[in-house]
């Protein structure tokens, strides 16, 4: 099979399958709304309440969703690459832990000065910092870590000791903050898609894009470190710099949607082996783009599920992630028993 | 969890000495039944020199589940066949309370100087709780996990008052039984009735021996209720609907229709907008699905914590756009409340529900009560 084709084949798919969750996921939710009223809602300006639902509600939430999915699998496998680890994720070498800590400090700790007003302005370039500095941090101290250690399933252990390590901290944070604070903080916790407000929503696509265009640009770097730095530098690449490239565009594209969402587990771990299941390479100029549209498609997917359309409940979306997640993982942790071969 | 839930209830039920079936083989013969009106959660019987009091079904979710306890005066013996665990003796010298609203039923009684220990002193409204707590005759004993029960030892109280055990805090259950302290389970808070929740003044009563007391406390209560009751009902042509709480990111946690609030909201001539709906608990509802049925509403109350307009903007800017909140009829329950968060809605408000009837009425139908303050309830600015 000529491969050139078969992946343009398979990302032509990719991309209708995106495009009809997109508006499955804008048709579903749990008010029932006719397709045709939907479309009146999106192409007229009636001003009516199914309009506000659609544009105020459906649409926000199902960009979100996209992009949530877009840069928590993209993190996902650049982790993946770094490390040369298959469950590496953002969730589980405790980034994401990271990056809440930044944005406990910012909530807990210095919120004294932030009005809940002042975090729709400023405040929403300073949550998103903090967190790309927490998760940042521990992207470095597990690089640190990774210079040292060679066994995968040591490094793994020592992601959970610093996911719990920075809970630890968080606990403390709360134990000396006050109501407001911690309920904000907690409801912070929660992860959710659909309560971004505008401004939000903009920090959020902003940095997303600037992760993502990094991540492009730095194809050739992984596709190097993906065989080992020894082999990076023996062609040439100066792997300080591709680090350093790697690892910002990692922290921004985690830090970034666990700073408004949430903590989102498991897409970032699952999404990456999905992708390369179907596109059967370990070539970053197809899996990064590839990753971007199948993480798009399942945190959508995940988005509809939650909404449970047709009833009035709703489930956690955090809960749909990781139901959906974890068998993937588990299905790469048996398939990979050794741990070698393609990393 | 929901497996989780119905196994720990059963867990508790093994091991708890005195969570009693109903065919246990102490019988009480001539039962002459405490006549209760609206409570459902519990039911007092006298026999001579005791008092037989079962709490039913005591946490949410709980099923055919009753604790029941034996009154016994001071000084009198423990009537033969019974378990010495489930024998209570009264009237209650020193007793800690795990919320506000016993206390709140106690200082009611003028038993005050008996509360001991409460979890989270700071959270008291009560002029003369607050003045024995600074007087160090309370003791904060603090939360579940958290409890410090070298404390609760020190303090050596008859009983211990608690509510909610649910798979989350049965261990802690377990741990003051261990203590070898009286546990009395409490159930006011899954009355679905306001009346009903006042009426639990009555088992107050027969723990303080002030059986009378607590009856006239109820009868008065009621009384009030019901004339204001009747007074709106003859007057109303017309039922303000109603939007209640607050969401919590995308989802917003409904108090269903047979709840205590949409009972009141109902009884205040209002129509509370999921009244038809019915639950055992909170319903999670998807925030479109709410927005949507909330753009019809009249007045929002019980708003979570919110102090202003702006509090509720910055949980969600998209509610500035519901027409109750455009028109400013937005109004909380939280005018009495204390540094610490703790509310007086919540404490003197269960003893006093006309109070709070009386509040709601007046925000919906101000007509009828021109110049009435509000007591518990702040317009929202």
């Amino acid at each position: 099979m000529t491969s050139g084709k078969h992946y343009s084949f398979i990302f032509i798919v990719l991309i209708i399958l995106v495009i009809s969750l997109f508006i499955l996921d804008i048709l579903f939710g749990s008010v029932s709304i006719k397709a045709s009223e939907v479309i009146k809602a999106i192409f007229s300006s009636s001003g009516n309440n199914i309009e506000t639902i659609i544009l105020k509600f459906r649409v926000p939430k199902a960009v979100t969703a996209l992009v949530v999915g877009a840069a928590l699998s993209l993190s996902g496998l650049q982790m993946q690459t770094i490390f040369r680890n298959p469950i590496a994720g953002p969730d589980v070498l405790g980034v994401s832990s990271g990056a809440s800590l930044g944005v406990a400090f910012v909530i807990l700790g210095f919120s004294a000065s932030i009005s809940p007003d002042s975090i729709n302005g400023v405040g929403n370039w300073i949550l998103v910092i903090a967190s790309w500095i927490g998760a940042g941090f521990i992207m470095v101290l597990i690089m640190f870590i990774s210079s040292r250690v060679k066994d995968i399933m040591t490094i793994l252990i020592l992601g959970i000791m610093i996911s719990s390590g920075i809970s630890a901290i968080v606990i403390i944070l709360q134990y000396f903050s006050n109501e407001t604070m911690l309920k904000a903080y907690v409801i912070w916790t929660m992860g959710s898609l659909g309560n971004l407000t505008s401004g939000q929503l903009n920090v959020l696509l902003i940095s997303v894009m600037a992760g993502t265009l990094l991540s492009l640009a730095s194809v050739k770097m992984l596709n190097a470190l993906q065989l080992g730095e020894n082999y990076g530098a023996s062609i040439g690449l100066n792997v300080r710099l591709s680090r350093v490239v790697i690892f910002s565009c990692t922290s921004i594209l985690a830090g970034s949607v666990t700073a408004f969402c949430g903590p989102i587990g498991f897409i970032g771990i699952a999404v990456p082996h999905i992708s390369r299941i179907i596109f059967k390479t370990s070539d970053h100029k197809i899996l990064v783009p590839g990753t971007i549209l199948a993480g798009g498609a399942v945190m959508i997917a995940c988005d509809i599920i939650s909404q449970l359309p047709g009833s009035e409940t709703v489930l956690p979306v955090n809960a749909v992630t990781s139901l959906i997640g974890i068998p993937v993982v588990i299905w790469v942790i048996l398939r990979n028993r050794k741990f070698s071969g393609t990393f | 969890m929901s497996l989780l839930k119905p196994i720990l209830i059963l867990a508790i039920y093994i091991s708890s000495g005195c969570v009693n079936r109903d065919n246990k083989t102490v019988e009480i013969t001539s039962d002459s039944q405490n006549e209760i009106l609206k409570a459902e959660r519990f039911t007092l019987a006298r026999k001579d020199g005791y008092i037989r009091l079962k709490i039913i079904n005591p946490w949410q979710g709980a099923t055919d589940l009753n604790q029941t306890y034996f009154l016994v005066k001071r000084g009198e013996k423990i009537p033969s066949g019974y378990d010495s665990s489930s024998v209570v003796f009264v009237p209650l010298k020193k007793i800690i309370c795990m919320s506000t609203t016993h206390a709140a039923m106690i200082s009611a009684l003028g038993e005050e100087n008996s509360v001991r220990g409460m979890s989270g002193t700071g959270f008291l409204y009560d002029k003369k709780l607050i003045e024995n707590t600074k007087k160090g005759l309370i003791a904060d004993v603090g939360y579940e996990a958290n409890l410090n029960k070298e404390l609760i030892l020190k303090v050596a109280p008859d009983v211990i008052m608690i509510y909610g055990i649910g798979s989350e805090s049965a261990g802690y259950l377990g741990k003051i039984k261990e203590l070898g302290v009286t546990v009395i389970l409490n159930a006011d808070y899954l009355e679905t009735d306001p009346l009903g929740k006042t009426e639990w003044i009555k088992v107050f009563g027969a723990l303080y021996c002030k059986d009378e007391m607590a009856d006239s406390i109820y009868n008065a209560e009621a009384e009030n209720y019901n004339k204001l009751k009747k007074f709106i009902a003859r007057k109303i042509n017309n039922r303000p609907k109603v939007l209640l709480g607050l969401p919590f990111k995308d989802t917003w946690y409904i108090s269903p229709g047979n709840s205590f609030i949409s009972k009141l909201i109902s009884d205040a001539g209002g129509e509370y907008l999921w009244q038809e709906s019915e639950s055992a608990v909170s319903m999670p509802v998807g925030i479109e699905n709410v927005y949507l049925r909330a753009l019809k509403a009249d007045f929002w109350l019980n708003i979570g914590s919110a102090k202003s307009k702006n509090d509720i903007s910055a949980i969600d800017p998209r509610l500035n756009e519901l027409p109750c909140f455009k028109q400013g009829n937005l109004y909380n329950n939280n005018y009495r409340i204390n540094p610490e968060g703790g509310n007086d809605y919540w404490e003197s408000g269960t003893v006093s529900p006309h109070l709070i009837l009386k509040d709601i009425a007046s925000i919906i139908h101000p007509e009828l009560f021109s110049g009435n303050e509000l007591f518990y309830y702040q317009k929202l600015n």
